[in-house]
């Protein structure tokens, strides 16, 4: 190597240390983020009503869940294999993730600001014909947790403990399959109400989970966070019973994926989650 | 509604304006209020407005009598009003900081300022035509880097 060549890393701290693991996904939280400032006005000055509630609730739970998503994909995206962001077909990959991400975005906040949902909307043959290319870019966004997944297992020099990778891979790893096979079902049964009353004007504080009947979105929400609860439990049982240790992540992965099919089976049979809270 | 949140998006730009007189005194507090936090704040709301009230509007921008159409409802109003402001004000903050860069006295972008402020091309011209006058070069790739 010559003098020439020779540049010394600069020292990165904070944020630009983190989003450098993966520019493009960081880039995109940060403006779902930005974009909450906007909804979070237009949900004050709403006179409107979708399914009893403002219509811009929907669009900020989105906003903060793809900033969540993004986000965290950040964080693992520093054990993914030294050179895989530069590969063309990765590039390839992320650029069509980051458009799906934002048509998913994009539709939403029009379906609202048309004063109409954007799931099951069944009038107008645009928003009829969206809806399934919306199912799949959510697919194709969410399968980023599956290549990652993949690429951390197989990156031998990950700076990971034994628990908390196979935390990490596991919990990403379930997540693709787990949200096809929940959220799949709710896109089928034209409406995430299974009985009680179809509104989320009396819904679970902060969630709107139905109270009076079965609601879909209770699994789907489980099955698209095991990228965070399994991981999250890696960490802590990492401390607790060591690093080494991979048995409880293994215990606390399929209790999870069990957790999973029990709401999904509660809300299919029409039952509230938690119905006890009343 | 409307008409109350004019009046307080008017201060709010006013306030960018004389912030951008007292540039030379406050050059940074100036720029990061009328180059950013402002048109950022004007941006926000001007979105939120879209989101809300677009779809009541039954305008078009294909004819001017639609575009017409589209500003007959207020809150549409308000919101084409905030656009004036917040692009008024930043390119009344660009004109301060290109200024600066140029070395332009500033007594000589007083009164591109106050044409920005009243009526936003009329600054604009104004400044481009000062810019010629010097002889600056009026587009570059990059500051700094010879074409």
């Amino acid at each position: 190597m010559t003098d020439i060549a020779y540049k010394p890393e600069p020292a990165l701290g904070g944020w630009r240390r983190f989003s450098s693991a993966e520019p493009a996904l960081a880039a995109t939280g940060v403006m779902m983020l930005i974009m909450m400032l906007p909804t979070t006005l237009a949900l004050l000055i709403e006179v409107r009503t979708v399914n009893g509630i403002n219509p811009w609730i929907k669009p900020l739970k989105f906003q903060f869940s793809l900033a969540a998503y993004t986000l965290t994909l950040v964080l693992f995206a520093r054990y993914l294999p030294v050179g895989l962001l530069e590969t063309r077909w990765y590039r390839r990959f992320m650029t069509a993730v980051v458009f799906a991400i934002f048509a998913e975005m994009a539709w939403i906040m029009a379906a609202s600001a048309s004063g109409h949902g954007s799931h099951f909307y069944e009038e107008g043959l645009i928003w009829i014909a969206l809806y399934p290319l919306m199912g799949l870019f959510a697919v194709l966004l969410t399968s980023t947790t599956t290549v990652f997944a993949w690429h951390i297992w197989k990156n031998q020099s990950a700076d990971l403990s034994p628990a908390v990778k196979s935390g990490v891979v596991i919990g990403l790893a379930l997540t693709l399959p787990a949200t096809c096979i929940t959220a799949g079902y709710l896109a089928g049964n034209g409406g995430h109400w299974v009985g009680g009353t179809p509104s989320d004007a009396s819904g679970l504080a902060f969630f709107g989970w139905a109270r009076d009947g079965g609601d879909l979105r209770v699994a789907h929400f489980f099955a698209t966070h095991a990228m965070h609860f399994i991981p999250a439990f890696a960490v802590l049982s990492a401390l607790i019973f060591g690093a080494k240790n991979r048995l409880p992540v293994y215990g606390a992965s399929i209790a999870f994926a069990a957790l999973i099919a029990i709401t999904f089976v509660q809300a299919i049979n029409g039952q509230p989650f938690l119905g006890f809270l009343g | 509604m409307a008409e109350n949140w004019f009046s307080i998006a008017n201060m709010a730009a006013l306030v960018g304006w004389l912030l951008l007189l007292a540039s030379p005194f406050i050059p940074r507090l100036a720029d990061l209020y009328a180059a950013l936090v402002a048109p950022c704040l004007f941006a926000a709301a001007y979105v939120a407005l879209i989101l809300v009230y677009f779809s009541s509007s039954q305008g078009a921008f294909s004819t001017l009598a639609g575009v017409a159409r589209v500003f007959e409802v207020p809150e549409l109003l308000l919101a084409g009003w905030l656009h004036y402001l917040a692009f008024d004000l930043f390119v009344g903050a660009w004109i301060v900081r290109t200024a600066r860069k140029e070395n332009i006295s500033f007594p000589l972008i007083f009164p591109c300022l106050f044409f920005t402020f009243l009526f936003g091309p009329v600054g604009y011209l104004l400044f481009t035509g000062l810019r010629v006058a010097r002889g600056n070069r009026l587009w570059a790739a990059e500051p700094g880097v010879s074409r």
